[in-house]
């Protein structure tokens, strides 16, 4: 199991991954990393009925908009955490775009990517920084 | 503001937002899975935010008269006069209202959150205006709440808590309504969301007690803010700020809250038979999304003929709809092109998109 922190009670935050400011996550494993939305993203859209993915093979540059989130509630961007080329995209979240809802660490990942620059890492925030923005967030 | 129902949203772990500035709960964790309770079982709706106004007096019914585009005279007390309106002289809505006739010289008015000072202040000009006196205007929405109670299984819900209100009929209301060991003001049979259901509007506690026991003896799902809006799109239903407004008259937006028998005199009568007579150029209509289509049309996205540029109306509300599984739109259309089953596209985000012109309702309700 991996270890996770609870931002107010509420907002599941694995320490496995790194965070966006924008509410992205990125699990990086060696050159490759898996990217999805947070938990905290996916519970403020609600209900999330559809999804723009990026496009396999293009190169996107950090805080590049890569997709779209639409939601009963409303309609997000993504953005890259780093910049990437894309390897793969969960194909499923086409006609299930609710798995982000059900398993956004998991099942609902976004894409896989060849990170081209990885010193860009160390401007993303761990697990408990993440969590003190959310609590910042929140607090407005 | 806030709701006073607050402590119960909270209690019960609800996402809270602000509506017309009014802090409420928008869900409490899955407005899908409370639609589906709504249109499946029953749920309950705390609409506290929506505006009550009471007007009394023996001058009230010539005040109403005026401003009312209905015959007041054909009420009865008891029974609830709407969904009717306001309208200004150009036979814009001011605001879209529900009128309980408690009697002749008694009336709730439950008006929209947004325009709760507007409708207040005009209220007291026209009283003015018309040189009355013997009239009082109060505005009781802070001092009291109200909920709705909405679903297939409504009246059965209140029933096994001890209200039977079976023989209420639609559109007519009960008062001092005796619950446990408390009263609730009053009791109506109406809705927004196209099943059946029943409003309670009463002291702030004793509606948090119905709310509470409510959910906590499982007879109905808490529901928020947002599956309404779900709800409402999906019956046709207007929502004021997006489909109608001091611009829009109920020709347009083809929502018949006037008697067109009503031959006396109300403010914007002129306007609303001169429209009748030479037509209106935009019409509300309903936007069915291509099956597959996952993304939502929303206020102020273009509607066009397909592969042309020929711009034929505007989105005023949209969302995706549980029942149909698929993307649904209200939106103003040229009445040239207003066809249902006509194919047209809706451009959101720069890309177009297919769907189909229709009329309301989306969805049938089952009761």
């Amino acid at each position: 199991m991996v270890s996770e922190i609870l931002a107010l009670n509420k907002y599941r935050v694995p320490t496995d991954r790194l965070y966006t400011k924008t509410h992205e996550w990125i699990k990086v494993e060696d050159d490759v990393a898996i990217i999805g939305i947070t938990d905290y993203a996916q519970q403020k859209l609600r209900n999330i009925v559809g999804i723009e993915l990026p496009e396999v093979g293009k190169e996107y540059s950090k805080g590049e908009r890569i997709g779209v989130v639409e939601s009963i509630k409303s309609v997000e961007d993504v953005y890259a955490p780093v910049t990437f080329k894309v390897l793969e995209i969960n194909e499923r979240l086409a006609d299930e775009p609710d798995l982000i809802n059900r398993d956004p660490y998991g099942e609902g990942w976004i894409a896989k990517v060849k990170i081209l620059r990885r010193e860009e890492l160390d401007e993303l925030m761990k697990a408990e920084d993440y969590v003190k923005h959310i609590e910042k967030e929140e607090a407005h | 503001m806030e709701t006073p129902l607050l402590d119960v949203h909270k209690k019960l772990g609800a996402n809270l937002g602000r509506f017309a500035d009014i802090l409420t709960a928008l869900d409490f964790g899955n407005p899908m899975n409370e639609h589906v309770a709504t249109r499946t079982y029953v749920a309950v709706f705390d609409v506290s935010h929506m505006a009550r106004i009471i007007v009394e007096g023996a001058d009230s019914p010539r005040l109403l008269d005026n401003l009312i585009p209905r015959s007041i005279s054909k009420s009865k007390d008891g029974h609830m006069l709407g969904p009717t309106a306001f309208l200004n002289e150009k036979a814009g809505f001011k605001d879209d209202v529900m009128l309980y006739r408690i009697s002749h010289k008694q009336w709730l008015i439950v008006c929209n959150a947004v325009n709760r000072s507007k409708i207040l202040h005009w209220l007291e000009h026209q009283a003015d205006a018309l040189g009355i006196k013997d009239i009082s205007i109060v505005d009781v929405t802070f001092e009291t709440a109200m909920i709705a109670i909405q679903g297939p299984q409504a009246a059965y819900a209140l029933k096994s808590l001890g209200l039977e209100l079976e023989t209420l009929n639609k559109l007519q209301f009960a008062t001092n309504v005796r619950y446990r060991d408390s009263v609730i003001d009053i009791v109506s049979r109406s809705g927004w969301t196209g099943e059946d259901g029943f409003e309670a509007i009463g002291k702030p506690d004793v509606i948090a007690k119905l709310f509470m026991d409510l959910v906590n003896q499982g007879k109905a799902k808490p529901a928020g803010l947002i599956a309404r809006d779900m709800l409402r799109i999906e019956m046709g239903f207007c929502l004021y700020g997006r489909e109608i407004s001091e611009d829009i008259s109920p020709i347009e937006a083809r929502y018949w809250v006037f008697d067109l028998d009503k031959k006396s005199y109300y403010i914007g009568r002129d306007a609303l038979l001169q429209k009748l007579r030479n037509g209106v150029d935009m019409i509300r209509l309903g936007i069915r999304m291509k099956k597959g289509i996952r993304f939502i049309p929303r206020y102020g996205d273009k509607v066009y003929i397909p592969e042309s540029d020929i711009e034929i109306g505007y989105v005023t509300s949209g969302t995706f709809s549980p029942i149909l599984q698929r993307s649904i739109a209200m939106a103003y259309i040229h009445t040239r092109y207003a066809i249902p089953g006509l194919e047209i596209e809706v451009s959101i985000r720069g890309q177009r998109y297919r769907g189909k012109l229709m009329d309301f309702p989306f969805v049938k309700p089952k009761t």
